[in-house]
């Protein structure tokens, strides 16, 4: 009898601790799911930004800019890391422990890993990989840095033969030591992002242009039709831990960034194609496969506002989407995937790139850059992170840095930071920790 | 044969949460039977909602396992065999490593691979052609609470069949250069006046190591499943037999 009721009181404690995983925390919902969440309100944000010739020490940068409203750095530059010269800063992420941040260069595929763990208001860097096209056997551009367990996968967006869109990917060890590279299959050679549903043992790769078009002046490469041939049109399903491809699925118009659905019965993720401007439903079949569905379109398709980043709440119900051309966000509700519904529009600045809300989804946060040479020009080249509260029906600003006004450059990838989780403190926000951890600490 | 993996993360979880919290020395406390907090760690490593994986696992041999990195041997105090080390203990054999602390109740943390952990015995003691290329390790990283007698009480709990060490560092000078080696992050998770919890800030890893003590695969929720793990076994045991 005693021993029952041990059993269920252990039972009940597993649900309460299953219901408290979906408690509000803050941290952007496209993360590896092997990555460490943090908890309560972030601190910092993290910007991976391009250097600009004469602003500044001109050089590529980790920027971190304070997020807590309660301390006098709230909307302020707090520290900035140089790297020395430009090499078209583009995206980078978090190891599995979250302590180390992986960052890369598109143009001469440098990357520079920082460590963020050890004082989370000043990263510093630590580690230069210069060898990534040698390691990788001509891979290059490292785009996608996602983490496992000992490991990243980075996805390549060329190669150093012809600098087209063949490219592949490329894994390392959390020490920064090649392990191999993956090839992307024939008919869909070009690569871009890369995310993985651990539940289903799936990863989708999707796929943009090479060297020759993303380091090529914007308005020249549109004019240029023998260059606007040269996009991806595919996304390929691989099992995830034999890392084979199993699938591939005609995507056309460039699909780029790729959002699983994080509830766990959704077996679907979302893409957005820059070139044709539709919201693209991945889905499992029945029968196990996948099936690649344009769900919508975003704005007027005829104007290419050119979608760039989307970014899925944690409920699965609002998708954040931003177009370029345009500086506009648009807000899906995507409760029934099949059909995506705008919910709400709003102009954030004159160019529009990244956007990261937290896991709670109360912020949201957007940046300017998408690359140095597709940037607009002269006044309209804005470039900065904005903040936004969001309540689920409007965007309401809390602050704005200016990139250009702070001599910083070109500001590019989000990624969030907080004391209490790298200084390993107990929350103390939740109501449930202090009593039972005290109990056990003594 | 491929076969389908059907179950549930927290079911099994739960499992080896049960019989093994039920039993737990008294120092653990009643704490370590409680609802620990889903604030610490692991609740929040991975996406909202439980991991219930769904699919079919790679044929073996139908996929390779790159070197990840390579391991050196350090000093372990065994619960059985008391002073030795990691490689005396593998003896040149394939490995499962995994480290866990005993007060740790995360359901997808050190009691789910403990679970996992007590699977592999069960069929590598029925699978004498696997099971004697393989040993199981499970290392604590909290040797001032975990003293070898108490890892002696984990392993009379979990009964191994087959060769399955139940081990911790004899200290913290013996357990940093460990946790580095294998790039296996613990932190002490303090109260902001430093005292600290009595947890662990860590990310749920299980190692597997081929007979020249090179890290071929780590797993974590999500891919830490019996099945999958015995998979990747046969598939060094195929590519060493070529």
């Amino acid at each position: 009898m005693r021993r029952r009721i041990s059993l269920r009181s252990r039972l009940a404690a597993l649900v309460v601790l299953s219901s408290l995983s979906t408690a509000a925390v803050a941290d952007e919902t496209c993360l590896s799911p092997y990555t460490p969440k943090i908890i309560g309100p972030e601190d910092y944000v993290y910007v991976w930004t391009l250097g600009i010739e004469g602003l500044g020490d001109g050089s590529d940068k980790l920027v971190t800019i304070g997020a807590n409203p309660t301390k006098e750095n709230y909307g302020k530059v707090i520290s900035s890391v140089s790297v020395g010269g430009r090499h078209e800063a583009h995206h980078a992420d978090f190891n599995d422990d979250r302590r180390f941040f992986w960052a890369g260069g598109l143009d001469d595929s440098m990357i520079y890993l920082f460590d963020i763990g050890s004082d989370p208001a000043k990263p510093k860097l630590t580690k230069t990989i210069t060898s990534f096209v040698k390691d990788s056997g001509g891979v290059v551009g490292p785009h996608t840095f996602y983490a496992l367990p000992g490991r990243l996968l980075i996805t390549g967006l060329s190669n150093d033969k012809d600098h087209g869109g063949k490219t592949g990917i490329v894994e390392y060890n959390n020490a920064g030591e090649y392990i191999r590279t993956l090839w992307m299959p024939e008919k869909a050679a070009y690569g871009y992002d890369l995310r993985i549903q651990p539940r289903l043992n799936r990863m989708l790769t999707s796929s943009f242009t090479g060297w020759n078009n993303y380091m090529r002046d914007f308005g020249e490469m549109l004019a240029d039709p023998e260059a606007m041939k040269h996009f991806g049109n595919t996304m390929v399903v691989w099992d995830a831990h034999a890392r084979e491809p199993i699938q591939i699925l005609e995507v056309p118009g460039a699909p780029l960034e790729v959002r699983w659905a994080l509830q766990p019965t959704h077996n679907y993720a979302f893409t957005s194609t820059a070139l044709t401007s539709k919201i693209w439903l991945i889905e499992r079949k029945d029968d196990g496969t996948f099936a690649a569905e344009a769900v919508g379109d975003i704005g007027d398709p005829k104007k290419t506002p050119l979608p760039v980043d989307i970014s899925l709440s944690v409920d699965d119900r609002f998708l954040f989407v931003d177009t370029f051309l345009d500086g506009m966000v648009r807000v899906y509700d995507v409760s029934n995937p099949r059909r995506p519904k705008l919910v709400h529009e709003q102009k954030i600045g004159s160019q529009l790139n990244m956007v990261s809300e937290t896991w709670g989804g109360e912020h949201v946060y957007f940046t300017s850059s998408l690359l140095s040479k597709w940037d607009k020009k002269g006044d309209e080249n804005e470039q900065f992170l904005k903040a936004y509260g969001w309540n689920g029906k409007k965007l309401s600003p809390l602050f704005s840095v200016d990139f250009v006004k702070e001599k910083l450059g070109r500001a590019h990838l989000i990624r969030f930071g907080q004391d209490q989780f790298y200084k390993n403190q107990v929350a103390q926000s939740e109501p449930t920790t202090s009593g039972r951890v005290a109990a056990l600490a003594r | 044969m491929r076969r389908r993996i059907v179950g549930s993360v927290v079911a099994i979880a739960c499992a080896a949460w049960l019989p093994g919290g039920a039993s737990r020395p008294s120092q653990a406390g009643g704490a370590a039977s409680a609802a620990r907090p889903a604030t610490i760690g692991e609740a929040y490593t991975y996406a909202p909602g439980a991991f219930t994986p769904e699919y079919q696992v790679p044929e073996p041999g139908s996929y390779s396992l790159p070197v990840i990195q390579r391991i050196h041997d350090h000093p372990l105090i065994d619960a059985i065999r008391g002073e030795t080390t990691l490689f005396s203990l593998k003896a040149g054999r394939m490995a499962v490593v995994a480290f866990v602390y005993m007060s740790c109740a995360e359901a997808t943390g050190c009691p789910f691979s403990l679970s996992v952990l007590h699977r592999l015995d069960a069929v590598l003691a029925a699978d004498p052609s696997l099971g004697s290329r393989v040993t199981l390790l499970t290392i604590s990283f909290d040797p001032g609470r975990d003293t070898p007698r108490r890892m002696a009480d984990l392993r009379r709990l979990h009964d191994p069949k087959s060769d399955w060490s139940f081990t911790t560092p004899s200290g913290e000078a013996a357990l940093t250069p460990l946790l580095a080696d294998f790039d296996q992050s613990a932190a002490k998770l303090r109260y902001p006046d430093g005292r600290w919890s009595g947890l662990f800030r860590h990310v749920l890893k299980v190692f597997l190591l081929d007979e020249r003590n090179e890290v071929r695969n780590v797993y974590s929720v999500g891919f830490l499943h019996p099945e999958l793990v015995l998979a990747d076994l046969r598939t060094l045991t195929l590519a060493a037999n070529r």
